[in-house]
């Protein structure tokens, strides 16, 4: 009568992973960092056949760049085992990437970050993450792969709604991939409580090949992102002052947003307008600081 | 003198290894039997609902189950009002209430067992809220209100269960009416603060064994060993030499580990299944265990234009949840600690300790002062704006000073409230501009009446034992108490013993609580060390600290020993979004004496950043008296980056007696961080200080200000 005890299954090749996936399915939790997967079976949310873990696949976590993207700009793949700490000390991202790097950084506490993958935050699908927003702000994509095949999906894709995500069942996520070509970019983290708190509001905005991307996360399901309220910046040198709280307004108006713990739907709205506003302050100096080169995004 | 902080790099090298360090410490969640089974609780799902059956029959053979058939006949218990049973066998009254409970043979086994127990329930109407709890047709909790033969029950109680009241505490001092009457201004306001957890790394563990001749053993985490024997006498209708208590040191306290807990149950379970019996707590369990009285607090303050304080009125609510525990001992403190430690002619309090169905709330490090001092102290700041004075001024008019009365009657002695104030206001830079900076000073009583013995033994190769049922909870009293009798005996430290307390063996000692066994132990130990000088082997000592007061009028002796501190805090606003930032804390407490420096400097620190934590977000949010955030990722406590700049001084005068300090720098810091925001014109009642309560109150501003005068 006791309940059965799950059964491990730890891989130590993507192949072998990939074969058990496909076996499993929905019968196998898969496990990452478990940092997240850890909770869920402490409070009894999850009682799992069996629990996959990508621990031993030595060949999932890594850095590279490569000139791989269509423009021949660089292109940064990170291997979904990855940690946070990992991304967040690794000298190639914080040259290439800074924002990713110090987002990163921006996650829980280090106990946290040695632990949690890049894998496993997307994956995982939470509202309240960080590196989402940040992520889907980039125009990054991750590949998804099975027995038969792979396929690249964007984060706006992936990300379909709270800790839900577009992969399929006898699919792993096995890598990021984040364009380079960055004009300017900048991640904002609004806490109400506690730094280790997760975010009450988060604000991505990237700009990359001359178009405005802003990005606002843990305020609803998914991440929220509105192209024509961006356009307004399209042609424009800069981002004036005037250009960035009208941005702001406009996304706090767009956005329905959610009451939580951090904060209710009426203040959080209030902030987005104020976080997004200070977002492009931000990135026009950035942007003034780098005279529209991207000196600092390879 | 004042003893400051440690400079960084300054040497505060102990001598021994530390044995938390080293891992050699057993911790009550360390100690294991022989044999042993491990307990889990069935809790009640419903805020209020009668019992009405609970079905064991799917259990497996080899589990032992608790119900409440087996605990009908046992004696009710409380330490200060008997309101419980072991488990909830008529009623269950909270969400958490044990309605029953398992022995199995591992962790796990326990726990898928618990949840094959099925209980069929029959919901009731609940309540919530003490003020409303006080109102006609409310429901009501407990039909009668036996006072506890305990001696934690020191005081008259004045229970109203009529009306949902364990205890009404009041101060009837000079005339209220006539004191208004006075009074040439009056301000008036009501003030919450929330529920709070003790996050004690180390969770509530206890294990019982009965031994073959029938006495009861137990083994657990606890600040009352001698209290928790009397209780669980009662229960079990044994005398109390048959029930032993071994108190190992814990991972910390605060308050929580205080009274019976879990230990009638595992004894129960223990008696039943033949063998001992250990739980230690998940967790989400101990929002469910004891948590801090969430407070209503109405003030009514009125003086004269040039700021002397004339009348005050006060009435708190101090919400216990489903049983009194010792709640009507923390209303009282917040009843005699809301004047505050000023100095006026007519007082008036009414402080209420009233049942409603939410988990019990009981001591929790500060006993109510934190309550009473953000109400008082914010309303000081009232009053000042309201005269135009400075808050430092209309403070240092007021204050008690030596050979004062309080308002309980008693002569006060050996004070330094205002010496406090004017440390905190010179570190703060007050004289340099007072925008964005904040005042709060603070009065709490210690345990009275209390007694502490001690017997010291000397041992064959010259070293001494020390046999003292003092609790170690990580605050260093153990190390103090030994470096005081090294001190006496003219030994090195190394050379005193401290065994874990047993009640077997360890002299009577009312608890450890109130900051108060350095100081009374410490005591004790001056004559016991006399008499083993005299004679060679053994020495005993006991120290008795005498008073009360009258549960009528408040009038009486509240503390034979006065706890005393001031905060002061610094801190800058994000207009747009309400968030706040504190720059700068700083505490002054009148230590008098200070034993173990480094220790009384982590003390003193923690305290600090518990009170940031109350200030800032500590909250539990119940929805249906349903706890939501019963985890440490949704309840936030202080991390190392919301630290501000801390400092503090712990005063000192030479030959001084030794105060307790583990406490006193707590309560103040909320009413600080709060009269610094007040500075800024933003005025908020409620804690915690979250951004949207701070956005709320900063547009209230902008709204009053634009009003046409
Ligand atoms: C105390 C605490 C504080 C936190 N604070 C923050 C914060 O401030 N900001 C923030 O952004 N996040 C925060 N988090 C969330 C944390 O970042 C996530 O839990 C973490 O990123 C998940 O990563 P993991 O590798 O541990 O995932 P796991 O827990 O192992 O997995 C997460 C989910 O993804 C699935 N999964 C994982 N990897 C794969 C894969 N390769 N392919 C397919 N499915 C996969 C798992 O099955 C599971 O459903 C916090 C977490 C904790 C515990």
């Amino acid at each position: 009568m006791a309940r059965p005890i799950p059964a491990w299954l730890a891989p130590t090749s993507l192949e072998e992973a990939l074969e058990l996936r496909a076996r499993y399915g929905e019968e196998a939790t898969v496990v990452a960092g478990g940092t997240f997967v850890g909770i869920l079976i402490n409070q009894g949310l999850l009682q799992p056949a069996a629990l996959l873990t990508l621990r031993q696949i030595a060949e999932l976590a890594y850095l590279r760049v490569e000139d791989a993207s269509a423009s021949g700009k660089p292109l940064l793949r990170i291997g979904a085992m990855t940690t946070h700490r990992a991304l967040e000390r690794s000298p190639l991202v914080q040259r290439g990437w800074p924002v990713l790097a110090s987002t990163f950084a921006l996650v829980a506490s280090p106990r946290v970050r040695n632990q949690a993958t890049v894998g496993g935050v997307l994956a995982d699908a939470d509202y309240a993450s960080d590196p989402p927003a940040l992520l889907h702000a980039l125009g990054a994509s991750v590949v998804a792969r099975s027995p038969q095949g792979q396929r690249l999906i964007s984060v706006e894709e992936l990300i379909v709604g709270h800790y839900e995500t577009s992969l399929r069942p006898d699919e792993l996520l096995t890598e990021i991939q984040v364009p380079g070509g960055i004009e300017g970019a900048v991640y904002r983290k609004f806490r109400s409580r506690s730094s280790e708190d997760r975010p009450c509001v988060a604000v991505a905005a990237v700009r990359r090949e001359g178009r405005l991307r802003v990005t606002v996360g843990a305020v609803a399901e998914r991440p929220q992102y509105f192209p024509e309220i961006c356009a307004l910046a399209e042609g424009q040198a800069g981002i004036d002052a005037e250009l960035a709280r009208e941005i702001g307004e406009r996304y706090a108006a767009a956005i329905e947003p959610l009451s939580d713990a951090r904060g209710s739907a009426h203040y959080r709205r209030r902030v987005i307008a104020v976080e997004v506003r200070r977002a492009l302050e931000d990135l026009h100096q950035q942007i003034i600081a780098t005279g529209g080169g991207s000196q600092r995004h390879v | 003198m004042s003893r400051a902080m440690p400079e960084p790099g300054e040497n505060t090298h102990r001598t021994e290894p530390d044995p938390r360090v080293t891992g050699a410490i057993r911790y009550a969640q360390d100690v294991e039997l022989p044999d042993m089974l491990y307990a889990c609780i069935v809790r009640s799902p419903y805020a209020h609902a009668r019992v009405l059956r609970v079905d064991t029959s799917s259990l497996p053979a080899d589990v032992v189950a608790l119900t409440p058939d087996d605990v009908r006949a046992l004696g009710l218990y409380g330490c200060q009002i008997k309101d419980q049973q072991v488990l909830a066998v008529e009623r269950a009254l909270y969400i958490g209430d044990p309605v029953a409970a398992v022995a199995a043979a591992s962790p796990r086994a326990a726990r898928e067992a618990a949840e094959l127990i099925e209980v069929d329930y029959e919901e009731l109407p609940a309540v919530f809220d003490a003020v409303e709890a006080m109102q006609p047709g409310a429901p009501l909790l407990h039909e009668d209100l036996a006072i506890s033969d305990n001696d934690a029950a020191y005081f008259g109680m004045r229970p109203e269960p009529q009306r949902n009241v364990c205890h009404h505490f009041r101060i009837r001092h000079g005339d209220i009416e006539q004191g208004f009457a006075e009074a040439d201004v009056i301000v008036e306001e009501t003030y919450r603060t929330p529920s709070a957890q003790h996050v004690p790394m180390e969770p509530h563990a206890c294990l019982a064994r009965w031994t073959a001749d029938g006495r009861l053993e137990v083994w657990t985490g606890t600040q009352t060993p001698f209290n928790l024997r009397m209780d669980l006498a009662g229960i079990f209708g044994l005398p109390q030499e048959r029930i032993r208590i071994i108190a190992p040191p814990m991972g910390g306290a605060f308050g929580s580990k205080t009274f019976v807990r879990y230990e009638a149950i595992v004894a129960c379970l223990a008696r039943k299944a033949g063998r001992p019996v250990k739980l230690v707590l998940r967790r989400d369990e101990e929002w469910l265990t004891l948590n801090r009285h969430p407070s209503t607090i109405h003030v009514k303050l009125g003086a004269r234009r040039d700021g002397t304080l004339v009348a005050k009125q006060v009435t708190c609510w101090a919400n216990t949840g489903a049983y009194a525990d010792c709640g009507p001992g923390v209303a009282q403190k917040m009843g005699f600690a809301s004047p505050g430690p000023y100095r006026i002619p007519h007082v008036w309090v009414d402080s209420y300790c009233v049942y409603t169905n939410l988990p019990s709330n009981g001591a929790f490090r500060g006993y109510g002062a934190t309550q009473a001092v953000w109400a008082s102290e914010r309303t000081m700041d009232l009053l000042a704006e309201r005269l135009g004075l400075d808050p430092l001024e209309l403070r240092l008019k007021n204050v008690l000073v030596d050979g004062d009365r309080y308002c309980t009657g008693e002569v006060m002695h050996d004070v330094h409230f205002a010496d406090c104030l004017k440390a905190v206001a010179g570190q703060i830079g007050w004289h340099e501009g007072r925008r964005g900076k904040g005042l709060a000073v603070l009065l709490k009583g210690m345990q009275t009446p209390s007694r502490a013995s001690i017997v010291v033994e000397a041992n064959d190769d010259g070293s001494y034992t020390v046999h003292c049922a003092t609790a170690e909870m990580g605050q260093g009293a153990w190390r103090a108490i030994r470096m005081l009798a090294a001190e006496q005996l003219g030994v090195p430290v190394e050379r005193v013993h401290f065994p874990v307390p047993d009640t077997d063996i360890v002299p009577y000692d009312t608890r450890t609580t109130s900051s108060r066994s350095t100081y009374m132990m410490g005591r004790a130990l001056v004559e016991a060390v006399r008499q083993l000088k005299e004679n060679g082997e053994l020495g005993y000592g006991e120290c008795v600290n005498e008073g009360g007061l009258d549960p009528d009028t408040g009038q009486g002796i509240a503390s034979t020993h006065w706890h005393q501190g001031a905060a002061a805090a610094e801190v800058r606003v994000d207009e747009e979004t309400g968030k706040l930032e504190v720059v700068h804390l700083h505490t002054a407490i009148y230590a008098g004496r200070v034993v173990n420096p480094p220790a009384a400097q982590l003390q003193n620190e923690g305290s600090m950043i518990m009170g940031l934590g109350s200030a800032l977000f500590e909250e539990i949010t119940f929805a249906e008296g349903q706890v939501t955030n019963a985890n440490l990722s949704d309840y936030n406590i202080p991390a190392a980056d919301d630290l501000p700049r801390i400092t503090y001084d712990l005063i000192e005068r030479p030959g001084a007696e030794i105060h307790g300090l583990g406490e006193t720098a707590l309560p103040p810091v909320p009413a600080a961080i709060g009269n610094a925001l007040f500075s800024l014109g933003i005025h908020v009642r409620d804690l915690p200080l979250t951004p949207e309560r701070v956005l709320e109150a900063s547009e209230r501003r902008r709204v009053r200000s634009a009003a046409p005068v």
